[in-house]
């Protein structure tokens, strides 16, 4: 038993370095209370899996118990005494790893950061049927949608369609576009049966992912091809979805190839905007994957996955035109094609680790009236984690990603140069050290970046862990990270809105076309962000964390006004009033997240957030920018959520959730509530059936208004979907 | 471009090859799985309901036998030493095996250590029709005609049901452990046929 016990031991362990991406590396820091220390080079690798369907706070806490027990164990040798594996649910039990006892209460540990994890169960649970909507699951995090196929989504502030500042990775691949430094939501989907967890950490990741990690991370972690063995089959309908279907496989070659692949259609239906008018904004989007894991010898595993994509999306749009009427609204339409593959191979030596990772990632953006782009993405990532002495971890990594892109223009949207070609060097180091019995860690390290634009960043942090008591732990972090220029803004040139001639005060003889402008003189912003963090179990039922923050950012993204030009092409001839990106905006912000999780009785969960924010962003004293400072208007202030989860008898289970959001004042869009509701009923283990209903109480509200291209917002509504899954072994 | 990232290749080839020639072998000692299996086995009873006749009193204690070598050590029953359940506390007995299954009649869980691999038909058969949660401590045990059995995947504790010996020993199981579970079929091996 034990034999196996611990070639299982180095089989997960190697399994865990195949996670993708430096996912988790701080949730793997609370995990470390169940690792021994032979471990502990892959757990800082963070590819972990386990206690993989728990929120970090839940983990965190049974850890501490955990920990905290078998930290006596040691202390106490003769009487010993035990965790008491009671309290702990099913599901956790489940993702506990079989680990060293002794091994492990030489760590006790918890993440220091603001790290929340959604998982398979919260995704089925809530009903979501997109990645967006399991994110209005986070707290803290900022979801808001534009229409049917666009969203906002950030952390601690800045949001907007275009938000730059937080970092998204779907199996350790970025899906953060190098063009406009954001994500485009609408492609960003997955078989939700196979995601394992969604961990969104708030905060600056920029040490261990680098660049644009600023303000938050998302890591969207699938499960491996051994745990999605089967089949999988789903059907669904709803009054804003016409249809969606999803469809997997997964199989087995040998004794130690396990594979999986996956279809997923889904078409939605248009909404309105707040006129009443239809905003021609429904979508559809069809995709497929596989995913190869393997583990050729007991210290090697290989991942090898891939995905292909079609997404085809309406809007309506209102572009600046020369001639009169001078601006025209209509009914626009696009799409983006795309795929990616990433092998992933990792090798487990006794007190180390090294993982090599490799994708490329194509995609092609179509829109009928504005641009078009092909983004090619090629990067290569190397990890080495160590295990130095009893106390210390040292991991180290170089990385290197290359861009190549190219693209089309229009008369509101053009790029230059049309070409282009990016290449990017990184490397960081980090070092753990457990200090006083291990009831302190302190972790620090930093990145080392070089980009074409800004040339060399340097990203570090310093981290402390306090356990406090077997039930409280404190955490603190100094951190710094930088948001490098996206292509968009060295060489964008992105037309606003036409004057016509001879409007007064300009009375200009040629129409002027105002537009915001790229430059080459455009810098990173950055941040250096200070956070302190508290996480409670106060009983075995009620545990508590809480999370606060204070950014401060320099070198803010502002648009200044620079010296008008004749522009010929396109006729008629036109004065360029231009804004020029620039870096002359400034500050603060500060926040506090709360999150508190409480199972009353065995059947019943009740779940709370509350997040608070407020910015302090102003133009520098020499800004030009004719924008009114009140960029805080784009995020809400107060946001909370309350949810039920609640098991029935006759395998039903219901949840339900009620969300605030506080109004988003410099968009001019009221606070609204909303309720969703779901139940799901497993009347046999092979059959499910679901069915929500979302935003049941309000009719119609409006979410956000989007920067820069100007596409028609839509009401978010009330809306009903039900959806059907079959699971075969 | 190319030659950079040929050059990172090889150097993480390299220092793989490096370090690779000072590999040992991972050991474990003291594992917590029995420790994690206590909390599943106290889950279990927790989420498995039996008939009113399994037990001689509404305060009887819920028995729990360990056939075999005891890999659980003084831990399971400090785990449910003042636990209770519906009222119900907890006894845990060890039994050897002996061909007379009488001592096992007497249990309502029944945990079969790994030890009793060749035990495992007798005790499957001797058990059939009784309202005894019988736990395989192996993968295999439930297909065999046990009701639940242990598994390791990745390192984490799993377990299979065989949800059609549950019924037969009229033990009705939550939904929210089936949910967990990996359901099983009898396997028709040897003249053992599923029902």
């Amino acid at each position: 038993m034990k034999h196996r016990t611990g070639r299982n031991q180095l089989k997960h362990a190697v399994e865990r370095c195949r996670e993708l991406g430096r996912v988790g590396q701080w949730k793997s820091r609370a995990e470390m209370a169940v690792c021994p220390p032979e471990r502990k080079g892959y757990t800082l690798s963070g590819r972990s899996q386990s206690m993989d369907s728990m929120t970090p706070l839940r983990r965190l806490c049974l850890l501490s118990v955990l920990g905290v027990f078998l930290t006596v164990t040691t202390s106490a040798q003769n009487q010993p005494k035990i965790p008491d594996v009671t309290a702990i649910t099913l599901e956790d039990l489940m993702n506990l790893q079989v680990t060293s006892v002794s091994k492990r209460a030489q760590k006790l540990a918890d993440a220091a950061a603001a790290i929340f994890v959604i998982t398979q169960d919260d995704i089925r649970r809530s009903g979501a049927s997109s990645i967006p909507e399991a994110l209005r699951m986070a707290p803290g995090l900022e979801v808001a949608r534009i229409d049917q196929n666009k969203w906002a989504i950030g952390s601690r502030g800045f949001n907007g369609r275009f938000d730059n500042k937080l970092l998204v990775l779907i199996d350790g691949r970025s899906v953060y576009t190098p063009l406009f430094s954001g994500v485009y939501w609408n492609v960003q989907d997955v078989m939700l049966e196979d995601v394992d967890r969604i961990e969104v950490i708030r905060g600056p990741g920029a040490t261990l992912w680098g660049a644009n990690a600023v303000n938050g991370v998302i890591n969207i972690i699938t499960k491996s091809a051994k745990l999605t063995q089967g089949a999988v089959a789903t059907a669904g309908v709803g009054t804003d979805e016409r249809t969606a279907e999803a469809a997997r496989y997964g199989g087995k070659i040998g004794d130690n190839v396990y594979y999986r692949a996956y279809t997923k259609y889904s078409d939605w239906e248009p909404t309105v905007a707040a006129t009443g008018m239809n905003a021609s904004d429904g979508w559809h989007a069809l995709r497929g994957g596989f995913r190869v894991d393997s583990t050729p010898t007991r210290a090697d595993s290989l991942t090898v996955q891939g995905d292909l994509y079609r997404t085809v999306y309406g809007e309506t749009l209102t572009v600046p035109t020369l001639s009169a009427p001078y601006s025209s609204t209509f009914p626009n339409s696009g799409n983006y094609t795309g795929g990616n593959v990433l092998g992933h191979w990792n090798h487990a030596f006794a007190r180390s680790s090294t993982s090599l990772q490799m994708y490329y990632d194509d995609t092609n953006t179509v829109d009928n009236s504005l641009f078009t782009d092909h983004e090619g993405v090629f990067d290569l990532d190397f990890q080495h984690d160590l295990h130095v002495g009893e106390s210390q971890e040292f991991v180290w990594g170089l990385g290197f990603r290359s861009i190549q892109d190219s693209n089309g223009s229009s008369f509101t949207v053009s790029l230059r140069p049309n070409h282009s070609s990016l290449n990017q060097y990184s490397g960081f180091l980090q070092d753990e050290v457990s200090l006083f019995d291990k009831r302190l860690r302190v972790t620090f390290g930093s990145k080392f970046e070089h980009n074409k634009f800004t040339g060399f960043e340097v990203e570090p942090n310093v981290r402390f862990v306090g356990i406090l008591s077997k039930n409280q732990s404190v955490w603190a972090a100094i951190s710094r990270a930088v948001r490098t220029p996206a292509l968009t803004e060295e060489g964008l040139q992105l037309n606003e809105a036409v004057i016509p001639a001879g409007i007064p005060p300009f009375n200009s003889p040629l129409p002027l076309t105002v537009s915001i402008l790229g430059s080459s003189q455009f810098k990173s912003e950055n941040l250096l962000a200070y956070e302190v963090g508290y996480r409670v179990q106060a009983t075995s039922t009620f545990s508590a964390d809480i999370a606060t923050f204070y950014n401060s950012y320099a070198n803010l993204r502002s648009a200044e006004p620079g010296t008008p030009f004749v522009e010929g092409n396109p006729t008629p001839t036109n004065v360029v009033l231009p804004f020029v990106a620039s870096n002359k905006m400034s500050g603060g912000t500060y926040g506090a997240e709360l999150f508190a999780d409480w199972r009353v009785v065995p059947k019943w969960r009740l779940l709370g957030s509350y997040s608070y924010l407020q910015m302090n962003i102003q133009k520098n004293k020499d800004s030009l920018d004719p924008t009114p400072d009140n960029p805080d208007g784009a995020s809400p202030r107060h946001q909370w959520y309350l949810r039920s989860s609640l098991d029935l008898p006759k395998h039903l289970e219901q949840d339900l959730t009620l969300r605030y959001v506080d109004q988003l004042a410099s968009l001019n869009i009221p606070s609204y509530y909303s309720l969703d509701a779901h139940i799901n009923w497993r009347p046999v283990t092979s059959l499910e059936f679901s069915f929500g209903g979302q935003n049941l109480l309000n009719h119609q509200h409006m979410e956000f208004i989007p920067e820069f291209i100007n596409t028609t917002p839509t009401l978010v509504g009330r809306t009903f979907r039900g959806s059907i899954t079959w699971r075969f072994e | 471009m190319r030659r950079v990232g040929l050059l990172i290749v090889t150097t993480c080839l390299l220092f793989a090859i490096a370090l690779g020639g000072h590999a040992e072998g991972v050991d474990s000692s003291d594992s917590s799985e029995y420790l994690i299996k206590a909390g599943f086995i106290y889950n279990f009873a927790k989420l498995v309901e039996w008939p009113t006749t399994a037990f001689a009193q509404p305060d009887s204690p819920i028995v729990i036998g360990i056939l075999g070598n005891d890999p659980f050590g003084a831990t399971l029953d400090r785990i449910v030493a003042d636990k209770k359940i519906d009222g119900r506390g907890f006894a845990v007995k060890r039994v050897k095996w002996s061909k007379d299954l009488r001592e096992l009649k007497d249990c309502n869980i029944l945990f079969v250590s790994s030890s009793e691999k060749e035990h495992v038909d007798s005790v499957v058969d001797g058990m059939k029709g009784l309202p005894i949660l019988t736990i395989g401590d192996a993968p295999g045990f439930a297909k065999r005609g046990g009701i639940i059995n242990f598994t390791l995947e990745d390192n984490k504790v799993r377990f299979e049901v065989n949800v059609e010996a549950a019924k037969h020993a009229d033990l009705s199981i939550s939904s929210r452990l089936l949910t967990l579970a990996k359901i099983v079929q009898q396997v028709a091996a040897d003249g053992r046929k599923s029902e």
